[in-house]
């Protein structure tokens, strides 16, 4: 047999490696670019100053360190419901559920919250934090299954779910669970003992934030290192080739969904343990489908969620502030997040970029 | 009679692959002409081209005497050519009679004009004498009834020349029977008909005159009254002795590993696939199973991997029954697969090398512990099945689609045989549409393989590859097997006689 | 419960209805127009959105809520044809576009809101002209008729209207004709050389149309202005009725209706104290027991072993 090994010459490796990150690299550099640009022109266009705009921005997000722990409490939510997307994601599946899981999630943990007193918060928190990542896997499960026993598609159930969970977390606090003394609907409040504790004393930020970190890395060994993870990973690429293969795809799919729905009802669980401390109507303001395009933006690997979750709060606090301080509106970063978000789905530069610097690499002397 | 369509000199290649080589004939004007062929012969890149879907590199076509240039799928239906495909195109919740008009719709205004349409199509219903529920909705139709929906639509836009590709492939012998007097009728108008079989018998039953193709090239055209089941077959295959025998000393058969009792297998439209077959695989052996495609071998290949349920019977790995079990239960059994489809039921084409390569084995030991993969273990591995079976590959964390074709078979066949723990080896098409490398490539390994005591089960259209490396043959037609017996010299026109439903020996 | 159920079942609540079914019902003929070429298309919020902004602008513009109308329709067949472009000429997924357009247009409308209206949230001033209701000649003269089907928008009319339309258009024309081929199987169509990008691009704009009318509607009629959600989720819906209508316009207003309905109710059920999610929740699951009861009736009907067999043989029930 020819020898084969595969020992290709280290160069040569070492010039894929390369050209693939710096592929990367570039292709997310060009889209922020080109969207901060688009922003920036937009700001022009209103008269006011772009750079001053900015500034105000990265003020607003990363001023001091009270904004910078304030940015990362509020891409805690985010990086749940962002790793939630790429679990799904990978698997192929279009789990659209995430607001209707999140809101059940979150629902699910206040409860525990305010009706089980008398727990030392050791014990109260792990408990409402598991109540709330159950209801949330639970409530992703009904369209996984109808899709499995029934062949009905995964995508409407979905959503529909996610206007029956919003309603009926809302007709609890409205009715059975509704606390007379507030003044906008919601649940009663919790437990000193089920509130998150902050991180560093005045911050905002609680232990939510590492909470997050840890669900990433567990996320990103589950998929990557795991048996099971790969089956997702696989069931992924090729449904037809996992079930030619002996894969178990209806057990990947059963479970996709059902950690999805978990991560989101964890994130959903800790703005409200963390942040609001009782549950709130109308509390999430699209932290579902901003998970869904940070997991895009990220390419699906969970990995990417972190930095993509930290810029979607930089982005929401930083223009607070931009507002206050330039009268720049909140709403041009929505422009810079459509406009990113319209870059990510048209992915024209990546293949672009590689397909160019391939040519140059291997043309190039040596 | 006039020459209704000819062909001159007509050349088409495709990259690794001489489609058709200097393919000349011509039909007359209300002949009925049959194209014969092995898979692979070229037939149906003929029709394409004659229909306009492909252009030839060389050579002209001729329509009722006039050259054809730049020709295309609406001039075609222009010059009076129309096709009927063997996979219909008919729109499943539409009636047959919108079907048939499709496009050119008749219109009272802005909208279609509905009673003119019913009594346009069964004008022509009535004037072929295709009888055609003009009302009756596709799906519901019965597949006769959908075929001459689909002759009719053709037929409806002026067609003179019909094409039909494998016609009876779908069809139940009444229909076939219906089909034949419907197409005699057609003749007798005038029309001119050629229609692409591997089935003789019909095509003795049906045709005027027979033309015969065999890797690209026209054996001959005969006429079918002087011709016979065993001398077609003999055109069509050839009669050489098998050269390129693959397997030159003679191997140590042992026992049965695999064993089909009255296997009974549905297709996606619940009809019989697969009836009834026997067979038996020893260690050491090389199966043929011999036929064209589309008479059930997909289904049984698809039956024996758990892929697909059985209606009824039995498959007995070393004795365990493992009917209707799920994939992975068989796969443990040691029962290896290389699907015919490698892209689709192979490898996961955006995937890592090294990640289609563990797919069999990953939850085993060593390459998992309780829950985690162990990547280096699951590397290594990779690596040396790379090194083993010759996969050109930059790296094993490259893409499999950045893989050649040849290059993803040796990359299944390492996967599904490198651990040598598979007793059963079904292989499935195994080196269709693959450089001549990496065909000599695969065909050592599944050689070697059965050299070391597992049985192969070598499902193949390529008559060539079936003679080359197998042992016995048996030969499926219409579902149902035809024990052809051990490989000897003549055994090829014999295996072709059978694969065109033919009954009985030649003479050799 | 001690409170009067004729108090809340009223003419008026029917009269309701039918005003609230209006956006849902023209998104949801837009998606229809989609669905038949094959596209699921999510991004009918996003149009709807763009629409109601647009309209307001084009009011205040143009001083005539017909005004308002067109400047939507424009807005609604650039979008449209963006989606168009990038789905059909770039091979992206048609939910990720539809995704990433709901967000554009949502990131677009209410920076707009701020840099055309100068206002943030919401925007409302009696400079927009929205459109005023109608009487019907003879129906209004009918006692309990002219309370229903009377005194409505013109869009509402319309709504309706177009349900016939739109049905005409797919079921007795051509075109239509062409269309449904295009997404019910695409081989048929290309084999008689109908060509399946341009029907996928019309069905679009006409989706975006569709929706125009839909969203200028939100804005233009019972309250001149516009806000940030004022979409409410019927793009989502328009999904849904179309699921549960299987892409019939007939039966997809029927679906329109009962969102309708449980959005009037809900209204009424509010004003009274009473638990209006609950009644909010019954469309959504009724799609969801529709979505079902379909696909098992799908399943049922492949496995009838009753067509003849190979060789004239039948075969008993499978396994």
């Amino acid at each position: 047999m020819k020898n084969n090994s595969l020992k290709t010459p280290f160069k040569t490796r070492l010039k894929a490696i390369l050209v693939e990150t710096f592929t990367q690299v570039a292709n997310y550099a060009i889209i922020l670019l080109l969207s901060l640009l688009v922003g920036a022109v937009v700001i022009y266009l209103t008269g006011k100053d772009p750079i001053a705009a900015y500034q105000a921005l990265w003020k607003g997000a990363f001023g001091n360190w009270y904004k910078v722990t304030d940015t990362l409490d509020r891409s805690t939510v985010l990086i749940f419901s962002g790793l939630a997307a790429a679990v799904a994601f990978r698997t192929s599946i279009f789990n659209l559920g995430l607001e209707g899981q999140l809101y059940i999630g979150a629902f699910a943990a206040a409860l525990v919250g305010f009706t089980v007193k008398g727990l030392p918060a050791v014990v109260h928190i792990p408990l409402c934090l598991l109540a709330g990542a159950l209801a949330g896997g639970i409530w992703s499960l009904p369209p996984i299954l109808f899709k499995l026993k029934w062949k009905v598609p995964v995508m409407v159930p979905t959503l529909m779910l996610n206007y029956i969970g919003i309603l009926f977390t809302s007709y609890l606090i409205a009715f059975p669970f509704k606390d007379p003394t507030a003044q906008m609907a919601g649940s009663p409040v919790l437990e000193a003992t089920a509130r998150l504790p902050k991180l560093i004393q005045g911050h905002t930020v609680n232990i939510g934030f590492p909470l997050a970190l840890a669900a990433m890395f567990l996320v990103h060994w589950f998929m990557f290192r795991t048996k099971m993870g790969y089956e997702l990973r696989m069931v992924g690429y090729n449904p037809d080739f996992a079930a030619s293969t002996g894969l178990p795809v209806n057990r990947s799919a059963l479970l996709a969904m059902m950690i999805s729905g978990m991560l989101v009802g964890l994130g959903g669980s800790i703005v409200i343990m963390g942040f609001f401390g009782r549950f709130m109507g109308g509390f999430s303001v699209g932290y579902g489908w901003d998970g869904m395009m940070i997991s895009l933006l990220a390419q699906n690997h969970p990995l990417g969620v972190l930095p993509a979750s930290l810029f979607y709060a930089a982005l929401a606090n930083g223009a607070l502030t931009m507002q206050s301080l330039t009268g720049v509106p909140q709403t041009v970063v929505d422009m810079v997040k459509g406009t990113i978000m319209f870059f990510v789905t048209v992915q024209v530069f990546s293949s672009a970029i590689r397909r160019r610097l391939s040519t140059w690499v291997s043309t190039s002397a040596e | 009679m006039a020459e209704a369509i000819a062909v001159k000199e007509i050349t088409k290649r495709f990259p690794g692959v001489l489609a058709n080589d200097r393919v000349s004939f011509s039909v007359e004007e209300g002949e009925i002409r049959a194209i014969i062929g092995e898979n692979g012969a070229g037939k149906t890149t003929l029709m394409n081209m004659l229909y306009g879907l492909y252009h030839p590199d060389s050579g002209q076509i001729f329509v009722k005497g006039n050259e054809v240039k730049a020709h295309n799928a609406r001039t075609a239906i222009g010059m009076g050519i129309g096709m009927v495909h063997q996979h219909f195109k008919l729109v499943p919740s539409y009636t047959l009679g919108q079907n048939i008009v499709l496009g050119i719709e008749p219109r009272k205004g802005i909208l279609i004009d509905e009673e003119k349409l019913i009594q346009s199509v069964q004008e022509i219903s009535d004037k072929y004498s295709l009888a055609v529920d003009v009302n009756k909705v596709a799906e519901d139709a019965s597949v006769g009834e959908q075929q001459r929906a689909e002759i009719l639509k053709a037929l409806y836009r002026g067609a003179d020349i019909l094409i039909l590709d494998e016609p009876t492939a779908v069809l139940t012998d009444m229909e076939t029977e219906e089909l034949f007097v419907m197409l005699r009728g057609l003749a007798k108008n005038g029309k001119t008909i050629l229609f692409i079989s591997h089935k003789l018998r019909e095509v003795l039953a049906i045709s005027d005159n027979t033309t015969v193709m065999r890797q690209g090239k026209v054996v001959g055209t005969v006429k079918t009254s002087e011709a016979d089941s065993c001398k077609l077959a003999e055109m069509m295959v050839g009669r050489e002795t098998i050269e390129g025998r693959m397997r030159t000393e003679a191997p140590e058969i042992g026992d049965v590993v695999l064993e089909l009792k009255q296997v009974n297998v549905l297709d996606e439209r619940d009809f019989l696939a697969v009836q009834d077959v026997d067979l038996q695989l020893h260690s050491g052996e090389v199966l043929g199973i011999a036929g064209v495609d589309g008479n059930g071998q997909e289904e049984l290949t698809e039956a024996i991997m758990g892929l697909r349920s059985l209606v009824s019977g039995d498959i007995l790995v070393n004795g365990v029954n493992i009917a209707n079990q799920n994939n992975r239960q068989i796969r443990e059994t040691g029962v290896a697969y290389i699907p015919s489809d490698r892209n689709r039921a192979g490898v996961a084409v955006e995937a890592y090398v090294w990640e289609n390569l563990i797919a069999g084995e990953y939850y085993q030991q060593p390459y998992s512990g309780s829950m985690s993969l162990r990547t280096r273990t699951i590397a290594q591995n990779a690596i040396d099945l790379i090194a083993r079976y010759n996969i050109a590959t930059p790296g094993i964390k490259t893409q499999t689609e950045n893989l050649s074709g040849g290059n993803v078979q040796r990359l299944i066949v390492g996967r599904e045989l490198g651990s040598e723990k598979a007793m059963v080896v079904v292989a499935s098409q195994p080196t269709r549409g693959i450089d001549i490398a990496g065909t000599e490539a695969i065909r050592r390994t599944l050689l070697d393989y059965a050299d070391r005591g597992a049985g192969v089960l070598l499902i193949s259209a390529d008559l060539d590859e079936v003679l080359a490396l197998s042992d016995r043959i048996i030969v499926l037609y219409e579902g149902k097997h035809k024990d052809a017996g051990p490989v000897v010299d003549g055994i090829r026109v014999q295996v072709g006689h059978l694969m065109t439903g033919g009954e009985g020996e030649c003479p050799v | 419960m001690g409170f009067d159920i004729s108090r809340i079942i009223t003419l008026s609540l029917f009269a309701a209805t039918l005003r609230m079914t209006t956006p849902i019902l023209f998104a949801t003929l837009g998606g229809i127009f989609s669905s038949h070429t094959g596209i699921f298309h999510v991004g009918l919020e996003g149009l709807l959105d763009i629409a109601a902004f647009f309209a307001v602008v084009g009011s205040v513009r143009t001083g005539s809520p017909w005004g308002g109308l067109l400047y939507a329709i424009v807005a609604c067949l650039v979008a449209s044809l963006v989606f168009a472009v990038v789905h059909l000429e770039m091979k992206a997924n048609e939910i990720i576009v539809g995704l990433a357009m709901n967000i554009f247009a949502t990131g677009l409308t209410n920076f707009l809101l701020v840099a055309i209206l100068d206002a943030v949230g919401f925007y409302q001033s009696p400079e927009i002209i929205g459109f005023s209701q109608v009487n019907i000649p003879v129906l209004k003269d009918i006692p309990v008729i002219s309370e229903l089907l009377s005194g409505h928008f013109p869009l509402v009319y319309f709504s309706f209207l177009f349900v016939l339309i739109v049905y005409i258009l797919l079921y007795r024309t051509p075109f239509g004709f062409h269309l449904r081929a295009v997404g019910e199987k695409i081989e048929a169509a290309e084999a008689v050389g109908i060509d399946p990008k341009k029907i996928k691009y019309i069905g679009l704009l006409i989706c975006g149309v569709l929706c125009a009318l839909g969203g200028t509607f939100l804005s233009l009629s019972y309250l001149n202005l516009f806000s940030e959600n004022m979409t409410a989720g019927r793009g989502w819906v328009a999904l849904a009725a179309i699921n549960f209508g299987e892409m019939k316009p007939l039966r997809s207003l029927i679906a329109c209706l009962i969102f309708g309905f449980a959005d009037a109710l809900a209204l009424r059920l509010q004003q009274f104290g009473l638990p209006s999610q609950i009644v909010l929740m019954l469309p959504y699951v009724s799609t969801l027991i529709v979505l079902i009861a379909s696909a098992i009736s799908r399943e049922s009907k492949k496995t009838t072993p009753s067509k003849p067999q190979k060789g004239g043989q039948e075969v008993e029930a499978a396994v």
